[in-house]
């Protein structure tokens, strides 16, 4: 199989709520000497890494071009960068691209997000919608994510008892994840007893504010070896982007992500799921996305959300063990959060969380408004 | 890349917008739309051929995050996948070189590059003064505006030939941009005009002058890349694209100590370097019929010339003096006028790749350069001295 | 010579006309007009008080624009774009360009007259055509709408509408349901031609509006657009700009490395990082070495005098990002190499003002001026505890 390629090695931090103390630089600092330390890897032209991928945002960081304040400290001093302006699990598709072209045969890609930096998330998110319409009305993502969530709560019978579960059982999952955000364990009555933000989703419904960096080397297959002898194989990558306006399109099809799901399976060389995936990670910015991105994906048929929750189907199927980002990263980072959780899972590193006999995962991430930008990485060892 | 590419990768399509600093006709994804209606068009397909779009420019120069959730209406990414990466003034280059990625990778065969800038929509300078450090530099900067390069040209070969040189080279910019209809600033500046506008341009920075600095304009760039397979069942003229490099540095500290026992060392340089010993190509200026230079002023368009064809002592001043760069001379730079003509930052470097092609294609119109195009270059600018290049060729021989 | 029409006096000649005071408040200034092949003027600014003379005598302007005829009415009149001419050396400004600066925003628009048809030509054509634009579908049953416009072309017209029908009067009722009340004729004729909006009249106190205001909210439906019998045959796209600031405050953190830099200011000592491995010095301090890297630990203080190696001389009128005010010009930022740095290790700053002139850069062994930190008495470990430097002598 030449049109596969190896994650060697991963590094994080820990999601932080307020790293008053630290600036992003700081924090990818930590991540790159992770992935030396680990990786022994070189900078050299001919045999050593010769680009960089980055991931963060201008709007967030507060900077243009943000990614020059971090070419120091991710390495990328007279070598080549480029920056994923998307949600992170992108960059791993456009990694693998940069490997199978036979342009670099190793990359590293590094990526920060400090949303305590900023005092309104939804004044950031505001600024992706139009200056002429749906900006002066106010849009960000939660009010329009909870637009999507009325829509599909109606279609799929999910109730409060459902949202409820599904926030208490991703603290409860977090607990194990000495990577995730320190939050407290919560019942069902919290949940349903926390103020709304945007009927019907409540504080609780939706991802805290989060302070996060990451690093991965990935390599071509014949080198892997080099740097690890558990390489984790990223075999199949696509994304889809919806239409732009609310009102052109049916928030529940999740027609994304079933184009995204489709044809990165199609990549991978895998007819459908069944039998053929122990574990999936999903991008739940919302509660009740947990089990609406479960039917774009097809592990469940669509309007089955309700029912699969209270049969217990999140467990079975090993939905977000890590906590998920419903626990905590922040805004483009999900996706990579969720590909780190796998890679631990397929290399048996995943200590309490374990997911025994873990071959292969599905690791999913949407940006923008009521899951508009859909993207699917499918990884195997 | 030592052992070369999984599989070819050619442009088969290029599409821009008339640019200007008056756009308030369009939004941002009607003015998209123009460039990419014009792309499809010129590669004879239509938008379902295409399998990935990717769009790149700088959040803050019009203040959308994620613009390309916005920008669909016009993309034409609907459905299909899509990829944003972004770099800086260099963006249009990247996504050039990504969209190349994305196909010599097997995972895509068609692939839209597109990048945008309204610079109208909100203040340049202010925007690239944003770029420093909040707690530090962003308090002294002045955007890209610098008289380094001015002083530096000066202190070596003297003050007014120095100056000469640079407004020649402006002049022949302008001679160019006069014969591109689409060029934004097109004034119809003369020779004889040398010693007045060197003296009487309005100073910005040191040396560096109004007339010699690129202009902030609207307007978008898309191009369509195809593999090899379906590129030669589509295209009549496809351009080939052999390679390209990517050269970033830190922020601009450390390099204005002005001692000879501390040479600087240019990403312009390293990168040519690299790029040209990876592909054997050892006489560049030889080797090249045609470079599209990606020139925020004429001073640094005077200078870099050096940087990217190894050139020594004077060589730069006088291929310029000579009028060399002209259209019809040895090494012509920016037929279509460049960038002091032209800027839409998200778009600029992309229009270096697409005029590059459209040299190698022969349909460059009014400013063709006269001989047969085989070699083209082309290069993108932007953060702090950051370079991409990249080669293109007519024939797949190398 | 006339050019659009328009000849280079009637710009000067309205210029009392067009004088917008909150644009020329605290401005005193004399600047000059070189018309290459039309004449010299003058205009006198003194904080709100304008004098204009035609005269040959400029010298004593504080700028002086120099254009031919034809450049300077197209300016005026939007035909050429100012920037472009500007740019191209078709206009020159000799002096001080940021005083000229000035005279942009002292101005309003210079409106040419249409050759054929005068305000009161409009006025006539407006009222006359008005019975023919009513649209009875969009029209209440029944009302009387007064307009009562000003000024040497103005009149009173009045329109009675009653089921579905509209008759026209020159004469001011007793009783009506709005009344239509504008100062000046031209500025109604420039509502109606779409050349201004109604609410800009009335925030200007320029009009006002007695009586049903949602009558008069509802005039543009009640009557069809009044089309223009001057103007081309396509309809222009109705086109709107928004103008936004956006702002999202942030916080911004030092971290370790910057915030040990910036305390240290507040002691008054500027505190590089140095490199383990190359052993250059960095200023600010970073967190680690681009060149080499390493993670930077080592800390030396230098300075704080120092000698520029490098000056930017700055004109440009730049915005402060941070606060959005615009820097005083000219300025001058020097890469300073302070005592105990090397080679290319310099650190960046502001000069004192009234000094860039004097700066000299340095090269190779040759030093450049010598200069020292001026510290601001109120420190608070920001870049500006130092103010500027200045020359040490």
């Amino acid at each position: 199989m030449a049109n596969r390629v190896a994650i060697c090695a991963v590094a994080q931090i820990k999601n932080d709520p307020n790293l008053w103390h630290a600036r992003f630089q700081n924090m990818l600092l930590e991540c790159f000497e992770g992935i030396i330390s680990q990786t022994n890897v070189s900078f050299d032209m001919e045999k050593g890494i010769r680009t960089v991928l980055t991931c963060s945002d201008d709007v967030w960081d507060a900077r243009t071009i943000s990614d020059n304040a971090i070419t120091d400290v991710v390495g990328a001093h007279f070598r080549g960068e480029e920056k994923i302006a998307q949600e992170s699990l992108n960059g791993l598709g456009y990694a693998m691209a940069c490997i199978l072209s036979g342009h670099d045969d190793i990359i590293l890609y590094m990526g920060h997000m400090k949303e305590s930096q900023t005092e309104s998330r939804g004044m950031c998110t505001n600024l992706a919608f139009d200056p002429f319409y749906c900006r002066p009305l106010g849009m960000d993502f939660v009010n329009v994510n909870a637009m999507q969530a009325r829509a599909y709560m109606a279609t799929s019978c999910i109730n409060e008892e459902h949202l409820a579960n599904i926030v208490v059982r991703s603290r409860k999952n977090a607990k194990k994840n000495p990577y995730a955000r320190n939050n407290a364990i919560v019942n069902q009555d919290d949940v349903m007893k926390s103020p709304l933000l945007s009927d019907p989703l409540r504080e609780l419904h939706y991802y805290p504010t989060t302070d996060w960096a990451f690093g991965m080397i990935l390599c071509n297959e014949k080198r892997a070896k080099e740097f690890t002898g558990k390489p984790v194989w990223i075999t199949g990558f696509a994304n889809c982007i919806d239409s732009y306006f609310l009102g052109d399109k049916d928030l529940t099809s999740n027609f994304t992500l079933k184009n995204a799901t489709e044809r990165a399976l199609k990549k991978a060389g895998i007819k459908g799921l069944k039998n053929n995936f122990e574990l999936y990670e999903l991008c739940d910015h919302a509660a009740y996305q947990l089990p609406m991105w479960a039917e774009g994906i097809g592990i469940i048929k669509d309007g089955d959300g309700g029912k699969w929750i209270s049969e217990g189907g999140l467990d079975e199927c090993n939905i977000n063990i890590s906590g998920g980002m419903l626990n905590g990263n922040p805004l483009l980072l999900g996706g990579a959060a969720r590909v780190i959780e796998c890679f631990y899972q397929l290399r048996g590193e995943a200590d309490k969380r374990q997911v025994k006999g873990a071959k292969r995962a599905l690791a999913q991430s949407t940006y923008g408004a009521a899951g508009q930008h859909q993207a699917v990485v499918i990884m195997e060892v | 890349m030592a052992k070369g590419k999984n599989r070819n990768v050619a442009i088969i399509g290029i599409g821009q917008t008339k640019h200007s600093s008056h756009r308030e006709d369009v939004n941002q994804p009607e003015m998209i739309y123009e460039a990419v209606s014009a792309a499809l068009k010129d590669a004879n397909i239509s938008i379902k051929d295409v399998d990935c779009v990717v769009h790149g420019n700088m959040e803050l120069f019009e203040m959308i995050h994620q613009p390309d959730l916005w920008h669909v209406l016009g993309t034409g990414a609907y459905g299909k996948d899509s990829i944003r990466i972004t770099t800086g003034g260099t963006v249009g280059a990247t996504i050039a070189c990504v969209s190349d990625n994305l196909i010599a990778s097997g995972m895509y065969d068609i692939v839209m590059a597109i990048g945008f800038e309204k610079l109208q929509e909100g203040h340049t300078t202010g925007g690239i003064t944003n770029m420093a450090d909040p707690l530090w530099f962003r308090n002294l900067q002045t955007g890209a505006l610098t008289g380094s390069t001015a002083y530096d040209v000066m202190q070596e070969f003297g003050e007014d030939r120095a100056k000469r040189a640079s407004m020649m080279y402006r002049i022949i910019m302008d001679k160019h941009a006069c014969l591109n209809s689409n060029a934004h600033r097109a004034f119809g500046l003369e020779f004889d005009q040398i010693e007045t506008l060197m003296n009487t341009s309005p100073q910005l920075v040191g040396e560096l002058r109004l007339i010699h600095m690129c202009s902030q304009s609207d307007g978008a760039c898309a191009v369509i890349l195809a593999s090899e397979k379906k590129a030669k069942e589509l295209s009549k003229k496809p351009v080939w694209i052999r390679d390209h490099i990517t050269i970033h540095r830190e922020e601009t500290f450390n390099m204005f100590g002005y001692h000879q026992k501390y040479p600087v060392y240019k990403t312009h340089k390293f990168a040519a370097e690299q790029l040209f010993k990876r592909n054997d190509i050892k006489q560049p200026l030889e080797y090249f019929d045609v470079f599209e230079m990606y020139d925020p002023a004429s001073w640094w368009g005077l200078d870099w010339l050096r940087d990217f064809f190894f050139l020594k002592g004077d060589e730069h001043l006088k291929l310029v003096e000579n009028k060399e760069i002209m259209i019809g001379g040895s090494m012509p730079i920016n037929p279509s006028g460049g960038v002091i003509a032209t800027n839409p930052i998200g778009a600029t470097a992309l229009l270096r790749v697409a005029e590059a092609a459209l040299q190698i294609r022969g349909d460059a119109g009014a400013h063709q350069i006269p001989n047969n195009v085989k070699h083209a270059l082309a290069s993108g600018f932007g953060g702090t001295m950051w370079t991409v290049l990249m080669l293109l060729e007519k024939e797949l021989n190398w | 010579m006339e050019y659009w029409g328009v000849k280079v006096e009637d710009i000067f000649n309205t210029m009392h006309n067009r004088l917008r005071p909150e644009g020329a408040k605290g401005v005193i200034a004399e600047f000059g007009y070189d018309i290459i092949g039309e004449g010299k003027w003058k205009i006198k600014v003194n904080d709100g008080a304008l004098g204009v003379i035609k005269t040959d005598d400029i010298s004593n302007c504080v700028a002086v624009m120099v254009c031919d005829g034809e450049t300077f009415v197209g300016i005026n009149i939007g035909k050429v774009d100012a920037t472009n001419a500007f740019t191209s050396g078709k206009v020159k400004i000799e002096g001080d360009f940021g005083q000229f600066g000035k005279t942009a925003k002292m101005f309003k628009k210079f409106v040419p007259k249409k050759a054929s048809m005068s305000v009161r030509d409009y006025m006539l054509d407006m009222f006359g055509t008005l019975v023919q634009r009513f649209q009875p579908d969009n029209a209440p049953q029944e009302a009387v709408i007064v307009y009562d416009i000003g000024g040497e072309d103005g009149g009173v017209w009045t329109a009675y509408i009653k089921d579905g029908k509209c008759e026209l009067k020159e004469e001011l009722p007793a009783k009506f349901t709005v009344k239509l009340e504008v100062q000046e004729a031209k500025d109604w004729v420039d509502v109606m031609l779409g050349k201004t909006d109604a609410f800009s009249l009335l925030s200007a106190g320029k009009g006002s509006i007695v009586g049903e205001t949602q009558i008069a909210l509802k005039l543009e439906e009640i009557f069809s657009k009044y089309q223009d019998p001057m103007a081309g045959g396509t309809p222009e796209q109705e086109l709107i700009v928004l103008k936004k600031i956006i702002s999202v405050d942030q916080k911004f953190s030092t971290g370790p490395v910057m915030g040990k830099f910036l305390n240290a200011l507040k002691n008054k000592k500027i505190l590089g990082n140095k490199c383990p491995k190359c052993g250059r010095i960095q200023l600010p301090a970073r967190e680690v070495c681009a060149e080499c890297r390493v993670r930077v630990d080592e800390w030396v203080e230098v300075g704080p005098k120092g000698q520029v190696r490098y000056m930017e001389y700055v004109y440009y009128a730049s915005p402060d990002p941070l606060t959005g005010e615009t820097r005083e010009t000219p300025y001058g930022m020097a890469n300073i190499l302070l005592d105990g740095c090397k080679g290319n290790d310099t650190f960046a700053h502001l000069i004192r003002r009234d000094q860039i002139d004097l700066i000299k850069g340095g090269k190779d062994d040759v030093s450049g001026t010598r200069v020292r930190p001026v510290w601001n008495e109120h420190r608070t470990g920001s870049i500006f505890d130092i103010k500027y430097f200045e020359i040490d002598e």
